[in-house]
């Protein structure tokens, strides 16, 4: 495995070696070891001092299910703080096969006006690495970015672009990566990754593994023997089925019960339109309908749980792949919206901007407290999201996120942390999750450890720290590790699975602490790249307005104690 | 008394009119959410399935009341 370092700037392409403190991680945990080493924690995220760097998981190139994810990272624009995203698709598993652990892409040549014609493409193979201009992919979306640039390279290959919102630096643009079928849907989607990789003048990376073999396993038959008890125990458990069958979409209904699901700019947790956004509505409706439409999808070769979907229209053609919970949540209930066929065309609208569906969906929340739109107005919101694409200042407001838009607005009751708005769990009824939105590194993000499966009584503030606590453990080890967030239930029926694997993969000898070890080690590295950022206690906080105002229908606060909040991470 | 009943995705059931997940049980007095489990067919011990009424996690002991709105939902991860 390898380095590649390009500097924008200069056009320098180096392969190097990885350096021991760096040989033990990758995905997350090498991200966070790579920002505290070399970048300035306090450097202008869209300045020339920031770098963006990808980095395949652990375990990633062996085709092990759920476990072929890239991480993307640098410091956010969006939260001011450390930055990891992560995806699916075939990015990771290319990038493997190329024997890369990491890319580090440094400096920039900055813009000389506010439209740039210097736009260029990263094409890494077995042959080398190379930057090309493509000044023709401007202002395109992210779909036609993609056709252009397979015919221009090959179907062959994995591509991780950005859309125009990434091009006008927007703080809520992703990076979007090809499905296995070649759909630009996998995006790397929070904390404005997208505006740090426009802010280097790149609009592709393309990855062509070509002629590539597997990553090396020092011991073979040890990896097949944990992964064919990895393979079992996922194709055995119940969630795998449920969803295959349902989705993440499953949750909308579940979160309804509990009065968790976003509803009208985070006004209530119950949403009276919820069922005609279910999971269960989305399968029955996606069968009826047939043509392109599937209810279950993988995203990357050889995942067994194929949680993602294909939504086609009445007339059969697709939609959007994937429709997914976090969308029907802050794109459907939390606008008022209750009809599947309006938000999945919201959802190719963002995706095909490059912009992060759960920032944009509680930034039009924010928008529709202000009176820009009705709530339930489905119209409206996808004239809002044209003014992005027109790059009006309107739409630039929008796509710089929830925070800004509650800002410029004059809206107090702005659901973010640290800038970055929550996702689909209500903090103030799944206050475990709250929990992680309050004080994860990352700023509000469910997948930083979400609590909402426990069986415990989600509104008893005094028991959500230490649920929140081993929740982001585990999912900053399984980010490290390049595993899906739903492997974690495949990987929990045999723990001991995990460091089999990577003592066969690597041949270490790492113990039954591995998975636990490697999450701490990556939030300790990531709290004290904010903390040299400026970062204090008081980031770690919910928005005052939730600790407040009641959510009905329970009619609870978020009222986890500071106390509490403040030793989350004392381990 | 009549308590309103969710069954989510596989608990769902299978009718000649299709899938049905919303119903409504009747339960004599006094009847706990381990009853109502009983009543409708399944497993007493529903294993990997979060049981919410009224909005609140709910153990099998607990006692249900006229209109109570109860939930059985198969666990999943998150979104």
């Amino acid at each position: 495995m390898l380095i590649w370092r390009v500097n924008l700037r200069t056009g320098s392409l180096q392969r190097e070696a990885i350096p021991e403190p760096w040989s033990r991680l990758g995905g997350r945990g090498l991200l966070a070891r790579i920002m505290l080493d070399e970048t300035p924690p306090a450097c202008e995220p869209l300045g020339p001092n920031n770098r963006l760097i990808f980095s395949p998981g652990l375990l990633v190139g062996h085709m092990l299910s759920s476990c072929d994810r890239i991480s993307v990272g640098g410091k956010s624009p969006l939260t001011g703080g450390i930055k990891e995203a992560n995806a699916g698709g075939t990015t990771g598993l290319q990038m493997a096969c190329l024997g890369i652990r990491a890319l580090i892409l440094e400096d920039q040549v900055a813009a000389a006006g506010e439209t740039r014609n210097d736009w260029r493409v990263l094409h890494l193979s077995l042959e080398g690495a190379r930057l090309e201009p493509c000044a023709d992919l401007a202002g395109l979306g992210v779909a036609d970015s993609a056709a252009r640039l397979l015919r221009r390279y090959g179907d062959h290959v994995a591509v991780a672009l950005i859309g125009p919102a990434g091009e006008m630096r927007l703080s809520a643009a992703g990076i979007q990566n090809l499905d296995k079928d070649r759909m630009p849907s996998r995006i790397a989607a929070r904390g404005g990754l997208g505006a740090v990789m426009g802010a280097k003048g790149l609009k592709a990376i393309v990855f062509d593994a070509k002629g590539a073999a597997k990553p090396p396993i020092a011991d073979p038959e040890a990896f097949k023997a944990a992964q064919k008890v990895f393979s079992r125990n996922l194709a055995d458990h119940p969630q795998t089925a449920l969803y295959r069958d349902y989705g993440t979409a499953a949750m909308a209904l579940t979160c309804n019960a509990m009065g968790a699901l976003p509803t009208r700019a985070f006004s209530s947790g119950s949403f009276e339109g919820a069922e005609s956004l279910s999971g269960e509505h989305m399968r029955e409706v996606i069968q009826e309908r047939g043509g392109e439409g599937t209810p279950s999808h993988a995203c990357m070769p050889g995942c067994a749980i194929r949680c993602s979907n294909n939504y086609a229209g009445a007339d059969g053609k697709s939609l959007v792949t994937p429709l997914e919970y976090e969308t029907i949540g802050l794109m459907g209930s939390n606008l008022g919206i209750a009809d599947l066929d309006v938000v999945a065309r919201m959802n190719w609208e963002v995706n095909d901007l490059g912009l992060d569906s759960i920032d944009l969906g509680a930034a039009l929340g924010v928008a529709a407290r202000a009176g820009l739109m009705a709530f339930g107005d489905g119209a409206r919101a996808m004239e809002l999201l044209g003014e992005i694409r027109k790059g009006t200042p309107l739409g630039r407001i929008l796509g710089h996120g929830a925070a800004v838009a509650g800002r410029v607005l004059g809206v107090l009751q702005v659901p973010v942390v640290k800038g970055q708005a929550m996702s689909a769990y209500e903090p103030r009824a799944v206050k475990g999750t709250g929990v992680t939105y309050a004080t994860s590194p990352q700023g509000a993000d469910h997948t930083a450890g979400n609590t909402v499966r426990a069986k415990v009584d989600h509104l008893d503030p005094k028991i959500q720290a230490a649920l929140s606590r081993n929740a982001q453990i585990s999912m900053a080890g399984y980010d490290t590790l390049g595993a899906c967030i739903f492997a974690g239930f495949g990987f929990a029926v045999a723990p001991e699975v995990v460091p089999g694997l990577l003592n066969a993969r690597y041949g270490w000898q790492v113990g039954g602490d591995i998975l636990q070890l490697l999450g701490k080690e990556t939030l300790t590295l990531e709290r004290e790249f904010n903390k040299r950022a400026g970062f204090t206690a008081a980031d770690d906080r919910m928005p005052e307005w939730m600790t407040r105002e009641q959510l009905p229908p329970l009619n609870s606060v978020f009222d986890v104690s500071e106390t509490d909040l403040d030793g989350v991470f004392d381990w | 008394m009549v308590v309103k009943v969710c069954l989510h995705t596989s608990l769902q059931r299978r009718t000649p009119a299709g899938l049905v997940r919303h119903l409504e049980q009747e339960l004599p007095a006094g009847a706990t959410l381990a009853d109502l489990v009983s009543a409708l067919g399944l497993p007493a011990e529903l294993k990997g399935v979060l049981t919410v009424v009224n909005g609140r996690m709910a153990e099998p002991s607990q006692a249900l009341a006229e209109a109570d709105d109860v939930h059985l939902i198969p666990t999943l991860s998150g979104g």
